[in-house]
Parts: C-alpha cells; sequence; structure tokens
C-alpha cells in the first residue's frame, strides 16, 4: 500500500500541488495526468528522492507502513522507470540486469543463470553478452523495464515511459508493462499526458494548471 | 564555455559534419590554420635532427645532471597528475550531485583564471619556510626563525607535484562538471541509486566506467603539462640540476651546438614518456575494466563519509594564494614570525614597472584577434574531423614544439621581431579558442542559417550579419581565454622573442631568483589581473551590446 498524505510542492511562490492525499494499493496502477509544467514529474521526484533544491516539499510518504520520504534514495526501494531506457552504456545487457539482481542470488554462475532465464522470459533470449546500443528500441524498454523490476522494488513509479516509442510499438510495450506489474503485484503510479497511456479501468488523477485542491479531479 | 567542452568531450558530436561545405572555402579555411602550423612541421625537423646522433645520445647518457633531472621531472609530474586526479575525483564522488558540488562548479573559474606562474609564486609565499604556513605555525610553537627545512624547491621536485596537482585539479574538476551536467548521467545515477546503491557505490561501478575514456584527453593533457612545465619548475622546482623541462631550455638556450643537440634528444625523451605513460595508463585501465567481475548485487550502505571535507582545503589554497600576493605586495617591513606586515606602504606599487604589463596587454590583444577570425573560419568552412590535429599542442609536450619554432624562426631570420612574438602563441591560443567555441557553435540553430540564406544573402553574409552576431557571447568569451591563454605563456615569449620582449610571466619567472617579494608579487598580481580582467570584461561587454535583446541574454 502507498500513501501520499497531505503533499504541497512549491517553486519559491509558486504552488504546483496542494492538499494531495493518495492511496494506491498493491497490483493497482492509478495514472496521473497533465499537461507539461503541471508537476507531475517534480511529484515523481519527490518520491523518489531526487527532488530538484528550486523546489519545497511538505507531506508525508508512506509505502508498507513505513515512512520512505525521509530516506536516502538507495534506501526507499522504489522502481523507476523513465522515458529513456538509461541502459548502462558499458554493461552488456545482461550485466545490467545482473546489476539490478538482489544480492542473495550468490555466485556468478547462479546469477547469470537467473539472468539468462529472466531474458529468455522477454523473448530475448541468447541477449546476454550484447551491447545495448544494438538492441531496437522496444527491445531496450523491455530490459529497462526488467532491470526496474529485478531489484524487486515495493513501488514502481512510471515517468511518461512510453513516449518515445512509435505508435505499434508502444501498445506492445504497454500490455507487457501492465502485464509485469499483474505478476510482481506492487503499488504503481504511471505519469503522462496521454490519454491512450491509461489502463482500462484504471485511476486516473488529473493535475491541471491551476493546481489547487479543488482541480484534482478523479475520473 | 562549460557548454562548450561538453560538446567537445560527447564523442557523437563529432559525427555530426557541417553540411554544404564548398572546396574554394574549404582552401580558405585551412590557410590561416597552415600559417600558423605550418612552419612548425620543417621547423620540427631542424629542431630535432642534431639528435639523430649516436654520440649525441651518449653524451646526454654520459651527462651528471641528466638522472637526477629524469627521477625530478618524472616524480613530479606523474605524483602531480595523479594527486589532481584523486582530488578531482574524490571530490566528485563525495559531492556529486548535492549543493555543494554546484558551489564548488560556481567558484571554479575565478580560481582557474589565476595563471601558473602567478600561482606558483603565491604557493611558494605559503610554503616556504619563511611562509605564511609556517609563520603560522610559529604562532603556536613560538619559532623566533623561519626553521631549516626544505618546504620548496626540494631535490625531487615534489613540492612542484603539489602545486601542479592542487592547479590542475581545478581544471578536471571543471572538465568533469561539463560531463556530468550532461542529463543522461544525472539520471544514471537516479537509476543506479534507486535500485539500491550508494552514491559512493555508484560512480565506482557506473560513472567511473563511463567517464574515464572521456577524462583520457584532458588527464593527457596535464601529465604533458608537468612533463615539460618551465616557469613553474623554476620557482618551485629543484635547483641545482632542475627538472628535465628546465635543463631542456638550458640546453637548447646555450650557443654551443653540442648542449643544442643534446637539448635536441631529451625534449625527445620528454615525447616518449608522454606515450609511454599514456600506454600504460590506458593498459592498466583497459586491464583493470577487463577484470572487473560479473555483478554481484551486493549494495553496501553509504560509510560516513561526508564529513570528509577537501574542497575546503582546496579552495582555501586558492584564495590563501591570491591574498598573500596582495599582503606582500603592500608589504614594507614584515619580520618572521609576524602574520601580518609591521608596517605598509604602496611604495611597490607607485615603482612598479610597467612595460611587461603593457608588453603582455598588447601581445594578448594581438594574438586573440588575429586566432579570431582564424576560429571562426576553421568553425564554418573548416575539415571538422582535423581538429583533433590542432588540439595537439595541447596534449604534446611544449618543449619539443617551442624548439620547433625557434629553429623555423631562425631559418626564417625573424627571431626577436614583434610579428614572431605574436607567432609563436598562436599554435597554443588557437586550439584553446576552437575548443572553447566548438561547443556553441554546433549547437547554433542552423534553420537561422538557412531563413538568412533562403531571404538571398551569401553564406558569408548569413555569417557576418545572423550568426556571429548571435553568437557574440561565446565569441567574446573565447576571445577572453584566447588573451589568458597568451598572458600565461613563458616558453615561447623566451624563445621567439629573443630575451627582447618581458611581459608580466617572464618578469614574474625572472624575479623570482631574486630577493625583492614585494615586487614579484606586484608582477605576479598583475599576471592574475589580466586574464580576471578579461573575463570580466567578457561577461560584462555581451550584456551590455544585448541590453536590448532579451533572447540574446
Amino acid at each position: 500500500m502507498l500513501k501520499i498524505k497531505n503533499l504541497e510542492l512549491s517553486q519559491g511562490d509558486k504552488t504546483l500541488l496542494t492538499g494531495l492525499n493518495l492511496d494506491v494499493k498493491s497490483g493497482q496502477i492509478v495514472t496521473i495526468a497533465g499537461v507539461s509544467g503541471s508537476g507531475k514529474s517534480t511529484l515523481l521526484n519527490w518520491m523518489i528522492g531526487d527532488l530538484d533544491p528550486a523546489f519545497q516539499a511538505t507531506g508525508e510518504f508512506w509505502l508498507n507502513d513505513i515512512r520512505r520520504d525521509t530516506m536516502t534514495i538507495e534506501a526507499r526501494r522504489i522502481g523507476i522507470l523513465f522515458q529513456d531506457d538509461l541502459l548502462f552504456p558499458h554493461l552488456s545487457v545482461g550485466k545490467n540486469l545482473a546489476f539490478a539482481l538482489p544480492d542473495r542470488f550468490k555466485g556468478a554462475q547462479e546469477r547469470r543463470r537467473c539472468v539468462e532465464q529472466t531474458l529468455t522470459e522477454i523473448g530475448l533470449d541468447g541477449f546476454h553478452d550484447r551491447d545495448p546500443a544494438t538492441l531496437s528500441g522496444g527491445q531496450r524498454a523491455r530490459v529497462s523495464l526488467m532491470r526496474t523490476l529485478l531489484a524487486e522494488p515495493e513501488a514502481l513509479l512510471l515517468d511518461e515511459p512510453f513516449s518515445k516509442l512509435d505508435a505499434a510499438l508502444r501498445i506492445q510495450f504497454r500490455s507487457f508493462v501492465f502485464e509485469q506489474i499483474e505478476r510482481q503485484c506492487i503499488p504503481t503510479l504511471l505519469v503522462t499526458h496521454d490519454p491512450a497511456d491509461v489502463p482500462n479501468h484504471g485511476r486516473v488523477i488529473e493535475i491541471s494548471e491551476l493546481a489547487s485542491r479543488s482541480c484534482l479531479t478523479e475520473h | 564555455m562549460v557548454e562548450a567542452l561538453r560538446l567537445t568531450l560527447d564523442r557523437q558530436s563529432r559525427k555530426r559534419v557541417c553540411a554544404g561545405t564548398g572546396k574554394d572555402e574549404h582552401w580558405l579555411a585551412i590557410l590561416p590554420v597552415t600559417l600558423i602550423f605550418g612552419p612548425l612541421l620543417p621547423g620540427m625537423y631542424w629542431a630535432l635532427a642534431p639528435a639523430l646522433d649516436v654520440a649525441v645520445w651518449q653524451s646526454l647518457w654520459a651527462d651528471s645532471q641528466w638522472p637526477q633531472a629524469l627521477c625530478a621531472t618524472l616524480l613530479s609530474s606523474i605524483l602531480g597528475t595523479v594527486l589532481a586526479c584523486g582530488l578531482a575525483s574524490s571530490l566528485a564522488t563525495l559531492h556529486y550531485p548535492s549543493a555543494r558540488w554546484l558551489a564548488l562548479r560556481r567558484r571554479l573559474p575565478l580560481l582557474l583564471s589565476v595563471p601558473h606562474a602567478a600561482f606558483a609564486v603565491g604557493f611558494f609565499f605559503l610554503v616556504a619556510p619563511s611562509g605564511w604556513l609556517a609563520r603560522l605555525v610559529a604562532q603556536f610553537a613560538h619559532w623566533t626563525s623561519p626553521p631549516d627545512w626544505i618546504t620548496v624547491q626540494d631535490p625531487y621536485g615534489l613540492s612542484l607535484a603539489l602545486a601542479l596537482a592542487i592547479k590542475e585539479s581545478w581544471f578536471l574538476l571543471w572538465v568533469l562538471s561539463a560531463v556530468l551536467g550532461e542529463q543522461n548521467v544525472v539520471r544514471q545515477m537516479v537509476v543506479a541509486r534507486s535500485l539500491g546503491y550508494s552514491r559512493v557505490q555508484t560512480w565506482r561501478l557506473i560513472l567511473w566506467p563511463q567517464l574515464m575514456p572521456r577524462m583520457g584527453w584532458p588527464i593527457a593533457a596535464v601529465f604533458a603539462y608537468g612533463l615539460s612545465v618551465v616557469d613553474m619548475a623554476i620557482i618551485l622546482g629543484p635547483g641545482a640540476p632542475p627538472t628535465l623541462a628546465v635543463l631542456i631550455w638550458h640546453w637548447l638556450s646555450d650557443p654551443d651546438p653540442t648542449f643544442q643537440a643534446r637539448g635536441s634528444a631529451a625534449s625527445i625523451i620528454l615525447l616518449c614518456i608522454l606515450l609511454v605513460c599514456a600506454a600504460a595508463a590506458h593498459w592498466l585501465w583497459r586491464l583493470g575494466q577487463a577484470r572487473l567481475s560479473y555483478p554481484s548485487g551486493a549494495r553496501r550502505p553509504a560509510r560516513a563519509l561526508r564529513w570528509m571535507n577537501l574542497h575546503t582545503p582546496l579552495f582555501l589554497t586558492g584564495y590563501a594564494i591570491v591574498s598573500v600576493l596582495l599582503v606582500w605586495s603592500v608589504a614594507d617591513t614584515w619580520f618572521f614570525p609576524a602574520l601580518w606586515p609591521d608596517t605598509v606602504s604602496l611604495d611597490s606599487w607607485k615603482q612598479t614597472d610597467w612595460s611587461p604589463f603593457w608588453t603582455t596587454l598588447w601581445l594578448g590583444v594581438a594574438a586573440s584577434f588575429l586566432c579570431l577570425p582564424a576560429a571562426l573560419i576553421w568553425l564554418e568552412w573548416g575539415p571538422q574531423r582535423f581538429n583533433v590535429v590542432l588540439y595537439l599542442p595541447l596534449i604534446v609536450p611544449a618543449m619539443p614544439l617551442v624548439a620547433a619554432q625557434y629553429a623555423a624562426l631562425l631559418h626564417l631570420q625573424l627571431d626577436g621581431t614583434p610579428a614572431a612574438l605574436v607567432w609563436s602563441h598562436l599554435p597554443w591560443v588557437l586550439p584553446y579558442m576552437i575548443l572553447t567555441l566548438v561547443g556553441a557553435y554546433r549547437a547554433f540553430d542552423q534553420r537561422l542559417m538557412t531563413s538568412s540564406r533562403a531571404l538571398g544573402c551569401s553564406r558569408w553574409r548569413a555569417c557576418l550579419s545572423v550568426k556571429w552576431p548571435i553568437l557574440f557571447r561565446p565569441i567574446i568569451a573565447t576571445m577572453a581565454v584566447g588573451f589568458a591563454v597568451s598572458v600565461a605563456q613563458y616558453l615561447p615569449t623566451l624563445f621567439a622573442g629573443g630575451g627582447r620582449f618581458v611581459t608580466v610571466t617572464t618578469e614574474a619567472v625572472a624575479l623570482s631568483a631574486g630577493g625583492n617579494r614585494r615586487v614579484l608579487a606586484v608582477q605576479a598580481l598583475l599576471q592574475i589581473a589580466l586574464p580576471v580582467a578579461s573575463f570580466a570584461l567578457a561577461a560584462f561587454l555581451p550584456y551590455w551590446v544585448s541590453r536590448n535583446r532579451k533572447g540574446l541574454r
């Protein structure tokens, strides 16, 4: 269960968000929609722990009954996926995944086996030693999501993860993402400006430009 | 400028090729560059040919000063480079990303504009046995006379290494800050940390393996500088025997041809040291990378390293150096254990010899004004894939190049003329100017050129009336960099000027051998004042010129 309590985000005198309260259950995907500049990416930055010093935030962020907004990024156990895949270019595809794999999988052989199995599951059998730069956009997007999920995050944040993919790939990758989230059963926040990205029957929270409490509308 | 450097370091940007380069303009672009670099090629032959004799090498080998000079050079340049890399990388690892890193970045340009010779003079005033540090200790230790220690000009060049390390760490930090401004690097940090890795681990496993290959050239430049530095080595380095670079300079300026040949041979050795060390460092890095084990997934919590406060001493040294120069320049009587002068006076300033200042000023202005059109035309029409060749003077030890320059001037019978003096600065001024300008130049919105040409302008006209005026701010910043580079030149001024021209740099180095610290402090401060004034002008001028154009600010 992910909880945001009474969040207020501001930049100097300008208030971006005020009085935001939000509960996301495990396995649920809540979409945050809004035009650019409305503060939706800033919200994700605050949750992950990377808020730009130009912004100020008050409020609490709880995940599975532990308060997270006072922790460092690495202690929060939250996964994030950006619109760029951000695979580490100096590591092979497999090592990118092995980097995320928890250390309870011991030994290079065992870890490699785990990673190869994950690659097989996402249809990238035999891609272990490939350079990420040689993969197609769709393949990289899949590896990037799996890297985030292999670290076993307790919540997932998606920052417009589909916006850089072309139309056909977009539909494919979208259903791949939703399928994987369902398997992991973790609360997920999706930020987007495209209504087509919203999963079926998913909750949508709209942040309007005026950014006051009354403008946070739910459908 | 940081933006410019970032783009230069970006390997991808090399792939971009300027569209529509005509053949005729090609030659136009190559001509000034050929005039600047061309004479160096035969010069290199004339300068180094005497070394093609076995007897020369035997005499070098038998020289009594040579082994220890080599030792001091190797120690000071390798130690200086390693320490500078260590300082810069630990600062980045500890503080990036944070508000402190941003604060540190803001303070860099001021420190970077302090020329090497002035830095060395200030460093000498700080750490010499009668320097500020010793005076500070004396307050507690109740010393009445300077300690009998060798803290500067030590036989192994350790104080030189330390000064190089501090000065060059600022340069490396500046290069790093340019690379770290990239969006992808920032985001990779967030991704790796969200996977559970601490900041230090992320640096070690993710950022350094990516950044180090791009830091290779700047580090090579730092090492090459340390190998061939003469001005700092005269002020801070060992005396008898001096470092190899100083020894080569003595040999090359000796009237006896056998000594000149020995100098040529030794400057080839400098070049070889650079190549061998660069190859070794590259090989070690590759070996280290190849031996990295499969990612183990071990997340180590950040150790409490935040208390480690490296940046304060580093920046404090910079400020202390300028302060101690200021205090000495107004000191009248200042006996040993006192922290401040007993009496102050402006006498040293009033009696200042201003002729080195004016020589430096016209020389710097001439060099940067000559290089500006060459740089602009090169960037507009020149074959950009040869930029690397132009950058060579920055990563090759200066010694063989200066010797080549001098040999060329002797053959042309131009040595000791003002024209020769200006030309001798250009092979260093031009590459720095192109390096500074290339980023902004490539980032220019090409559609503006297309629109103006669609309106009927020729490419020349479009450049003169649209592109270059819009790029006024980076162009002025580039001129300031060119001027600062010219101010800092020591060897070319000595050789090409034939001893007839005295700049603040050569004057400061010459005075450092004498005992008058007040006069020396004044000349060192003048050497700092010139680049600082040029950078201030470069910051103010575009603001004033475009005061009615918000889009240009």
